[in-house]
């Protein structure tokens, strides 16, 4: 008998699976859709019948007694504020029964999760069931407990071992990401903050607060967004190449049989890795500071007064990091110091690498070292480095620890409206988002702009990917 | 054999207290301090007799004070329980600054400290965001177990502090210092009380003496000194906006455009040293500096840095246009708030009473040099004989509450900024539209 199912992944076999169940079932099959245990109790495995009728009950008592405290009030994200009353006798405040918006949507949200897991479980319940009919149909042998038990220590062991990733994945990721995503749509800020007040369902006003443009003075989150989001890009582009670059000159320096003492060279270079960020970066912040050790250096040698003088500074100091165009360019040079060991240590693993039968050939076709650089260890660093390339851009556009660390107590803003949307003018997206939440409370927008984040991150690794693995790489590169 | 295995026991030892530390909740930093330990300690000493609260219960209780502050607090704790013999506590000590005890309540105020202190500029954000119980509906227990009312509290402080604890006329905290402002120090070697008095002799003063005076500018806090002065305002609306007459003319007659103009030429004398936020310690034990505009916290670095010459004074006058202007400043509190979700409000209360009373406030500074709020304190010999205390007591006179929603902070910061940079020039013009900028964003609605 030809087997109706279609045995192939994805939403639409599933779902046309389980209509081919319901439809072409017997009684206990369709039984299956109220009671979950039927169709196993018909074919005598009493003990999955008996685990699914739990996880029915299961699912019915969360929804009465979890789920109905919360998702009735999804639509309003509550209605009672939070009233008080003094009691003498017992010296402790009273509180009336009040509604905290945020554990409406954070609950609702869940048990969104859980009923979405349900109803996938159940459909993929009755599909079973009617297999089950098949095999008994067809004469074949149904499974006992304890055999469906050990093939998942067998045939089905992929499944086992996946079972706690995807359950962590779906609560520490999918979870947190929905609801942040969900407070986009909020006005959940300052004067929106539970458990005191209430907070409610906005619409797209976020986005267009975000997205209208405008450079009003009164608004200036779309002037600020533009901005921040062009110097995200310019940052992440210029941290990667030069780290990359520099990392790959540093190591054929190294490697190198004309330098001297290479292991020394290469282990202070590593010396930068050891120490935290956190630390090497705020000495360099104080270094760098308006009253810092450089500026004093250059006050004393007379470099301050000269950029007075050629109109380059108007304050008494050099604002290493606290001018726009000083900070930009400051905190990429910085980056190059702090970034240039890792790259190197990388780029010395694949150099090591290097087919040597191709340099020895290019050696004898008369090639001079550029042309070797050029047409050979180049192409040779970039297929194989490529995917790491497009995950380090990624990595800089949400590089929080160089920005915060350099420009946090020190840079201030002197464009007003920049300052209105509590922007800087050296502000990745994710500074500026961490900003906005940490001291302003503003999670509505911060919401907004870590999705924008995340689309800007997803582009850009999709459209790297999709070039990078597009043809046969390996057969351009030889 | 026998020492690796003591050595595993300790070790299991120091980790069990370690997770039992990190378990302590929602507390910021090291919450499991010594202080706190010993206040925990002593907690089981005395059994709770049946009190007139009729509760035999132990009252548990978190307290959140500055760093600096944990021993007087942990002793302060002890005379409280011995305050009120009838009742069993259980009362932890918590370190969060007074300058950051906002942004940690805000966060989670359902699990933050039963009593906390903080800076009066954070009233009216903890208020609307009903972290802060009503001291004045607490009349009733105040009286019953404290034996005085709230009318008693607010009379025995001095009136500027209560303003400051008083938000659209409710009094959400007690008063524990009124010395959060800022004043002049100077070191009295180099430059002489004269040439203090006003911007100008003292920046040629510091010149000549080859160093520099120091005052913070990127800063709603600090840059208000100037604008205050010559008689303008801000004020906070209901909504949380702020209202700003910045870019007008104050009723004394000074424009905004020639208080700029005066702060503009001060900031580009050679000898006046724009100091980032927080950063004056810094600045002062660096030796940077010979005189700076600062406040009671750095009374200490100051009179190591200038020795013998310590002196401190009202600020100096500035000249906008051809007026001498006296610079004005903010006079700031420290506070003492309960948590409106505190599970055990009544006692919490009483706790926030007892610590900041006169008692605890003279407490306060005999250990920490922190200047009282409460009149009968603030008259001792000690208090008056305190350089700084006194400097703050001169610069009283000019000093207001700072009154400002929470969109005044950043784009003032911005403007302070912007003059110390030097980035606006300085005809009449740029600075009125300087100043019209910072009045729109200021006043801007809330979104």
């Amino acid at each position: 008998m030809e087997n109706p199912l279609s045995e192939k992944f994805g939403i639409g076999p599933f779902f046309s699976n389980f209509g081919t169940a319901v439809a072409r079932g017997d009684w206990s099959v369709k039984l299956s859709l109220l009671w979950m245990g039927a169709g196993y109790a018909r074919r005598k495995q009493y003990v999955k019948a008996l685990i699914m009728t739990a996880l029915e009950v299961g699912a019915v008592l969360f929804t009465i007694f979890f789920a109905m405290q919360y998702v009735p009030k999804f639509g309003t994200l509550g209605t009672v504020q939070a009233e008080q009353v003094f009691n003498m006798e017992t010296m402790k405040t009273e509180w009336n029964d009040y509604d905290n918006s945020f554990m409406i949507l954070l609950f609702s949200l869940f048990s969104f999760v859980v009923w979405f897991a349900f109803i996938a479980v159940w459909m993929k319940n009755v599909v079973n069931v009617y297999r089950l009919q098949l095999r008994a149909e067809a004469g074949q042998h149904v499974n006992t407990f304890v055999e469906d038990l050990r093939s998942y220590l067998d045939e089905k062991f992929h499944i086992t071992l996946l079972t706690l990733p995807v359950l962590g994945a779906a609560v520490f990721t999918v979870v947190p990401i929905l609801l942040l995503i969900l407070v986009a749509f909020t006005n959940y800020d300052q004067q929106h903050m539970p458990p005191t007040n209430l907070f409610s369902w906005v619409g797209l006003s976020n986005f267009i607060t975000l997205l209208g443009g405008g450079d009003s003075l009164t608004m200036g989150f779309g002037y600020a967004f533009v901005r921040i989001l062009g110097w995200t890009l310019v940052w992440s582009l210029f941290a990667t190449l030069t780290t990359y670059i520099g990392g790959i000159l540093m190591s054929l320096l190294l490697n190198s049989k004309l330098v001297r003492a290479r292991k020394l060279w290469r282990t202070l270079f590593m010396v930068t890795i050891a120490v935290p960020q956190f630390v090497s970066l705020l000495l360099m912040r104080n270094f760098f500071s308006n009253t810092g050790i450089a500026n004093t250096i250059c006050a004393n040698i007379g470099l301050t007064g000269f950029l007075r003088d050629v109109g380059a500074i108007s304050t008494t100091y050099i604002p290493f990091l606290s001018a726009p165009g000083w900070a930009h360019v400051m905190i990429i040079l910085i980056n190059i110091w702090i970034g240039i060991p890792y790259q190197m240590l990388i780029a010395t693993g694949v150099l090591m690498n290097l087919p040597a039968d191709q340099l020895e050939s290019a050696r004898i076709d008369g090639a001079n070292p550029y042309q070797t650089f050029r047409h050979i260890t180049m192409p040779y660093m970039l297929f194989v480095t490529g995917p790491a390339l497009v995950t380090d851009f990624v990595k800089n556009i949400n590089n929080f620890n160089v920005i915060y660390l350099l420009t946090e107590d020190v840079y201030t803003t002197t464009n007003q409206v920049m300052a209105n949307a509590q922007a800087k003018e050296v502000d990745l997206l994710v500074t500026w988002l961490f900003r906005l939440t940490q001291d302003y409370y503003n999670y509505k927008m911060a919401s907004v702009i870590g999705i924008m984040v995340f689309i800007v991150c997803a582009v850009f690794t999709l459209i790297a990917f999709n070039r990078m693995t597009k043809g046969d790489k390996e057969g351009v590169y030889q | 054999m026998k020492l690796k295995k003591i050595l595993a026991l300790v070790l299991a030892a120091v980790m069990t207290l370690a997770l039992a530390a990190c378990g302590g909740g929602n507390t910021p930093s090291n919450d499991s301090s010594t202080p706190s330990q010993s206040g925990n300690n002593d907690a089981d000493a005395p059994a709770s007799g049946s009190d007139s609260s009729g509760s035999g219960e132990t009252i548990s209780l978190a307290l959140w004070g500055g760093e600096e502050d944990q021993d007087l607090l942990a002793g302060r704790v002890e005379a409280f329980k011995a305050a009120y013999p009838d009742q069993t506590f259980d009362i932890r000590v918590g370190v969060e600054s007074e300058s950051t005890a906002k942004d940690t309540i805000l966060t989670d105020i359902e699990t933050a400290a039963d009593v906390f202190a903080f800076a009066d500029d954070q009233l009216a954000d903890l208020v609307d965001a009903g972290a802060l119980l009503s001291i004045d509906s607490m009349d009733q227990p105040i009286q019953a177990y404290a034996g005085k009312s709230v009318a008693d509290i607010k009379a025995a402080n001095v009136p500027v502090s209560v303003e400051a604890a008083t938000y659209n006329g409710t009094m959400y905290a007690f008063p524990a210092t009124a010395d959060n402002g800022y004043f002049l120090y100077y070191d009295s070697t180099r430059i002489t009380p004269d040439q203090a008095k006003s911007w100008d002799t003292l920046l040629d003063a510091a010149q000549a003496a080859g160093s520099k005076v120091g005052m913070t500018l990127a800063s709603g806090w600090y840059l208000a000194s100037f604008f205050y002065g010559a008689g303008f305002t801000t004020g906070r609306n209901e909504d949380g906006t702020t209202t700003m007459d910045w870019n007008g003319t104050s009723p004394s007659g000074v424009t905004g455009v020639q208080v700029v103009q005066a702060m503009q030429k001060i900031a580009s004398h050679p000898a006046f040293l724009p100091v980032t936020d927080g950063d004056s310690s810094n600045q002062i034990a660096a030796g940077n500096v010979c005189a700076i505009v600062s406040g009671t916290w750095d009374s200490i670095s100051c009179s190591e840095a200038f020795g013998d010459g310590y002196a401190a004074t009202k600020l100096p006058t500035y000249m906008a246009g051809d007026k001498e202007v006296q610079s004005g400043s903010v006079a700031g509190c420290k506070l003492m708030g309960v948590n409106a979700y505190s599970k055990n409000s009544g006692w919490a209360v009483l706790l926030a009473e007892f610590l900041t009373n006169e008692e605890s406030q003279i407490a306060r500074f005999e250990q920490r040099e922190a200047g009282p709020s409460n009149i009968n304190a603030q008259s001792s010999d000690a208090v008056k004989a305190n350089v700084a205390q006194a400097a703050l007591g001169a610069q009283s006179g000019f000093s207001v509450i700072q009154k400002v929603g929470g969109k005044y902070w950043d784009p003032s910061k911005s403007f302070g900024e912007q003059i110390a940079q030097g980035t606006i020039a300085t005809d009449d013009a740029s600075v009125q539209t300087a100043l019209d900028d910072l009045v729109a964003g200021v006043t801007a609605p809330l979104g």
